[in-house]
């Protein structure tokens, strides 16, 4: 038999002065199985709790029931009490009379008090079929897994990596530095891009715990927090890293141009190539795509010129498994395509750009040696249009958000340009300046003055061609008219969106992403970094649009997540889980489809007693299982009960009332 | 093809008439983190409705099996409020979407055998919805007062 | 539609090639032209096995017991047969390697009147849609379903249906023929027998009833085929149908026009979602 202690709380007058406090007590006693009840002012409070571990002692509850305020405040520290009494934590129930009775139901003291007993009684029924439950402990594999090497990739390995637990950096392409290798100076210090990022690859590729894998993808991962396996593909590079020198004798020797995506295709690379001068690993790969030797056979110098005979073309792709405890997700992002802007001509006039164009041509690394040319004849531009919020803050065309840094780094081009062509003129046309970050808004007051660029608020109607000129023609919507500029160059500060393949990467990963694509974090304001699956956390753009300062701290964010995972051998984990009776689970495995963590395996069980035949039943994963119930509801055979909310509470609370 | 399910016909009548001082019993199912939330929120801005609901805290809308709310109806409730986190909030990524159709076929099926669509009510309630949660049960509850108190089978005496 | 000799034949074929160890078919009651599934375990049984427009049951269901399960069973199954077959090879119940799977493209049963079911009348998909070898034409016509009852019971009032139900619920004598009969009851346990269901339910009251019989129908909602095993088996003769029929008509108009068990590896209506399920019934 139960016995049940209950303990009601006045939260001063919180509660007393609405509901019938004594009365609550009253009718709780008179529940068969209420062995012992009492009210007090505080319940909260050391007296109030030493009440409740007193009692314990002296009646020998089995479990407890403290009606106060919401579980959501308290449930932890009446937890924490009961164990203190030796009593497993999880054998209380809270009643909530405060936020569900005496708050809401000020006006009326007999209702209030009539529902507060019957949240009581409730509460009761349900702690009767309470079970003793423990903090269930998983083992960590202290290795954390990083897919992307960007800034911030990089960031993240190094951290995590300097709190010496091994790091695997999976980079897609052949190098790592991502979008902010291809920039040329960073706002708003202007420091360039390449001498602060540098290094921190340089570091990647020789730190002893960090192992580099570019040029490859994730496949798979399984397993759960603290015990994944990820299987990685490994694309053929052709190339035999272990006995490249890098010399750079195969690329320069190669017949075979394309279009360089590092140089954003304003000149050609060739079809075996490294990405730009300074990659990390800095080994040439083959473009498979384009290589004649791969596609028709013919050719074959890179293999002729090389000295080390480190050219094979019969490189296969590669498979690699590792084991690892967590996952950090810096996918980046992708420049928005302009081609829904057609009344800019984009696609038409070949003078109009994107920023990134703009931004490799004034890069000294560039394409063009740091000068800015029109694309058409080649000349320097005198007059350049700069048009901010192309496809950001569009519904109709591109998307609604903000895209974040193309305010900033429109003013560091408008500086960039007064630099390089010191008689250009800059015209900026925008919808606001957002320039919310240390030393931004300055950054922008002083380069509006330096420059003397032109800034007009409106947005752009129409581009058309006049002679060799393109005609900007918008709306000044300070002076209500309609201006027409003309541009030698137009630069379209296009938007930032999600990397195309996030979508399949979440699936992959078995996390969640928004309607644009970016992968979607656990809390928008409290739990940032981390994502709704334990163990895997996010850093950088691939979340949502930011700059370099942000992306690098939640990079390191990110680490400090891991390295908090990784702090102990085991991790805990509330036991309020799924669990199967395989005596009634039919193995229909609907289960398996519906549980939105893939916390739910199959597993063999003997047909009947002594049996040698074998059936197929259902097995939870506790480390995976968040214990949201999902697949309780839809076990047709109630083989699953989640713990802390099992059938028969639940159903003892319905049929208390 | 013309629509079959949606055209229940409904006359909002009282099934038996109510005793004077008769107050309806509901059932409110609340998952953990969005309406469970949101009841707490209503509570703390004072915003008043009616006594009549008493609260389930679930983990999920999808923790809600169907037989929950044949249960209420069969033994305790008048009426049952169901609510969870909007589409797309879901603490558990998609516990909301199975759980929305599974209500559905519910609601239908009970009002195919003869229980008004009012009896069992659905919402999705956020943490910040407070006022939204006091609005729900104040239409729940006053939809079920319109409908009378739930005599399960007449012929039954079937004791309350 | 006659294809008791095609049947006898790959049976026979079957049992000699030494594929199946038990071929579940259909034979007459020997009293009347009535016919009752028959388990045929030698090849000199198989002139019993027949099949014509009185061959009702649905024969998926004899796959969950002791008689078949691990063997290797030969089977024939009508359209709405398949689809429950398809259902229980999803769901792990059934391995396909050991069937083998005689399809009819059904033109429709009988009643003991002699009148075509009504649910043959009504039926989605005639073919079988999983099969070795089809009798009959496999590109059947789906015929457009019509549900008629289902609209005379929706077109009641809501007092009318009400009392019409408790009527239902008042006669179930919770024998459970239906559970037993349906295919796709095959739960080691069935839930309305566990303590915690059966609170409260009394032993035979109309309350329990209405519980048993709704739960029952809410497992088997996105599910059910409609073979109607559970209503012949119905010794009250209650029209369970209805509460099937009316399921797959709501989850057929509401989720994506969901018809269960007709592609293979397509899982009931509650075990998926889409963004595009009705939400305008929620406050």
């Amino acid at each position: 038999m139960a016995r049940v202690g209950v303990f009601v709380c006045f939260c001063g007058a919180n509660i007393a002065d609405y509901v019938d406090v004594p009365q609550v007590v009253e009718e709780a006693k008179r529940i068969r199985e209420v062995k012992f009840a009492i009210d007090y002012k505080y319940m909260c409070s050391d007296p109030g709790q030493q009440q409740i571990r007193d009692a314990i002692a002296q009646h020998r509850l089995t479990s407890i029931v403290v009606a106060a305020c919401s579980p959501r405040m308290h449930e932890k520290t009446f937890r924490k009490a009961l164990s203190d009494a030796g009593m497993n934590p999880y054998l209380l129930e809270v009643a909530n009379i405060r936020e569900h009775s005496s708050w809401v139901h000020q006006k009326d003291k007999k209702a209030a008090t009539e529902k507060a007993s019957d949240l009581v009684r409730m509460a009761v029924a349900k702690s009767i079929a309470n079970e003793q439950l423990h903090e269930i402990s998983v083992p960590v594999t202290k290795r954390a897994l990083v897919i992307g090497g960007g800034i911030a990739g990089i960031q993240a390995a190094l951290d995590i990596a300097d709190a010496r637990i091994p790091v695997v950096l999976v980079e897609k392409s052949p190098s790592i530095g991502g979008k902010m290798a291809q920039l040329d100076e960073t706002f708003p210090t202007l420091d360039c891009a390449q001498c602060i990022l540098t290094p921190k690859m340089v570091d990647v590729a020789s730190h002893p715990y960090i192992e580099l894998i570019p040029y490859s993808e994730v496949l798979e991962l399984q397993g759960f927090v603290g015990n994944y396996k990820v299987k990685i593909k490994k694309k053929a590079s052709y190339v035999n890293f272990k006995t490249c020198t890098g010399c750079g004798a195969c690329w320069q020797k190669c017949p075979v141009k394309v279009d360089n995506e590092y140089n954003m295709g304003i000149d050609k690379r060739k079809a075996i190539y490294t990405p730009f001068p300074q990659a990390v690993p800095n080994k040439p790969v083959i473009d498979a795509e384009h290589c004649t030797m791969l596609t028709k056979g013919k050719c074959g110098i890179c293999a002729k010129v090389c000295e080390k005979g480190s050219i094979d073309y019969q490189m296969q792709d590669e498979i690699i498994e590792r084991e690892i405890g967590a996952v950090v997700v810096a996918t980046g992002y992708d420049m928005w395509d302009p081609k829904p802007y057609e009344e800019y001509g984009v696609g038409r006039f070949k003078d109009i750009i994107t920023s990134l164009e703009f931004e490799r041509m004034v890069s000294a690394n560039g394409p063009t040696n740091g000068l800015p040319l029109r694309p058409s004849d080649g000349k320097v531009p005198k007059n350049v249009v700069f048009i901010k919020c192309v496809g950001s803050r569009d519904e109709a065309k591109g998307i609604s958000y903000c895209s974040k840094i193309c305010c900033m780094y429109t003013t560091k081009h408008t500086i960039l340009l007064h630099h390089k062509v010191h008689d250009s003129h800059a015209y900026v046309f925008y919808m606001d300046i957002r320039a919310a970050g240390k030393g931004y808004e300055e950054f922008v007051e002083k380069a509006q003055v330096d420059t003397g660029t032109t800034y007009l608020r409106g947005r752009v109607s129409k581009i058309y061609k006049k002679g060799d000129k393109l005609m900007v023609r918008g709306e000044d919507a300070q002076i209500g008219q309609v201006v027409e500029v003309e541009a030698d160059l137009v630069v379209l500060a296009t938007a930032v969106s999600a990397p195309k393949d996030n979508p399949d990467l979440a699936r992959l990963l078995g996390i969640s992403y928004d309607k644009y694509g970016y992968l979607s974090e656990a809390h928008p304001k409290l739990r940032p970094v981390e994502t709704a699956k334990a163990g895997i956390f996010l850093a950088g753009c691939t979340q949502a649009p930011k700059d370099i300062p942000e992306t690098v701290s939640q990079a390191s964010a990110c680490a400090a997540k891991v390295c908090g995972l990784f702090a102990g051998d085991t991790m805990k984990k509330d036991p309020m889980i799924s669990t199967v009776n395989t005596e009634y689970c039919s193995g229909c495995q609907n289960c398996v489809k519906v549980c939105p963590y893939g916390a739910i395996v199959t597993d063999e069980v003997p047909f009947g007693h002594g049996s040698k035949e074998l059936r197929t039943v259902a097995k939870i994963n506790e480390g995976v299982c968040q214990g949201c119930g999902s697949c309780v509801a839809i076990c047709r055979s109630t083989a699953i009960n989640l713990a802390g909310f099992t059938d028969p509470q639940i159903i003892n609370e319905i049929v208390s009332i | 093809m013309e629509t079959v399910t949606n055209q229940l016909v409904s006359i909002e009548k009282p099934e038996i008439v109510a005793p004077p001082d008769w107050q309806p019993v509901i059932i409110g199912i609340l998952c953990n983190w969005c309406s469970y939330a949101g009841s707490d929120l209503t509570g703390t801005s004072r915003l008043q409705y009616p006594p009549n609901i008493r609260i389930i805290r679930v983990p999920c809308s999808s923790r809600v099996d169907t037989w929950f709310l044949i249960k209420s109806l069969q033994t305790t409730a008048d009426g049952v409020l169901v609510s969870g986190c909007h589409p797309g909030d879901c603490h558990y990524i998609s516990g909301n979407y199975f759980a929305r159709r599974r209500f559905l076929v519910t609601k239908k099926l009970l009002n195919f055998v003869g229980f008004h669509e009012n009896r069992i009510q659905f919402s999705w309630v956020s943490a910040a919805e407070g006022p939204k949660f006091a609005k729900v049960v104040s239409k729940v509850t006053e939809d079920i007062k319109k409908l009378g108190p739930l005599h399960l089978y007449k012929k039954e005496n079937f004791e309350k | 539609m006659d294809y008791t000799k095609q049947i006898q034949e790959i049976a026979t074929r079957l049992f000699a090639e030494d594929k199946i160890d038990v071929f579940v078919g259909y034979r007459l009651t020997g009293f009347d032209d009535n016919q009752v599934p028959a388990l045929i375990r030698e090849s000199k049984d198989v002139p019993l096995l027949v099949f014509n427009q009185k061959s009702v049951f649905n024969l998926s269901n004899y796959l969950k017991n002791d008689h078949t399960r691990n063997k290797r069973v030969g089977l024939v199954v009508k359209g709405c047969d398949s689809r429950s077959l398809n259902l229980l090879l999803t769901e792990s119940q059934v391995k396909r390697e050991k069937l083998y799977v005689v399809g009819i493209a059904c033109e429709g049963v009988v009643d003991d009147a002699g009148q075509k079911m009504q649910n043959c009348l009504e039926c989605m998909v005639p073919a079988a849609v999983v099969y070795d070898e089809l009798l009959g034409e496999a590109n059947m016509e789906r015929r457009f379903i019509i549900n008629a009852d289902i609209q005379d019971m929706a077109a009641k009032e809501l007092v009318q249906r009400r009392e019409y139900f408790e009527e239902v619920f008042e006669n179930c004598i919770r024998c459970n023929a239906c559970r037993h009969s349906c295919p796709l009851c095959y739960c080691a346990k069935c839930c309305i027998d566990q303590e915690t269901a059966t609170l409260y339910n009394g032993a035979n009251t109309t309350s329990s009833a209405f519980h048993a019989l709704m739960t029952w129908s809410l497992h088997l909602a996105g599910r059910c085929v409609d073979c109607r095993n559970c209503e012949k088996a119905c010794p009250s003769h209650l029209p369970l149908h209805l509460f099937h029929k009316w399921n797959e008509r709501v989850i057929y108009e509401n989720f994506q026009e969901h018809l269960a068990g007709v592609h293979e590896g397509d899982r009931g209506a509650f075990y998926k979602y889409s963004m595009q399920d009705p939400d305008d019934f929620i406050m």
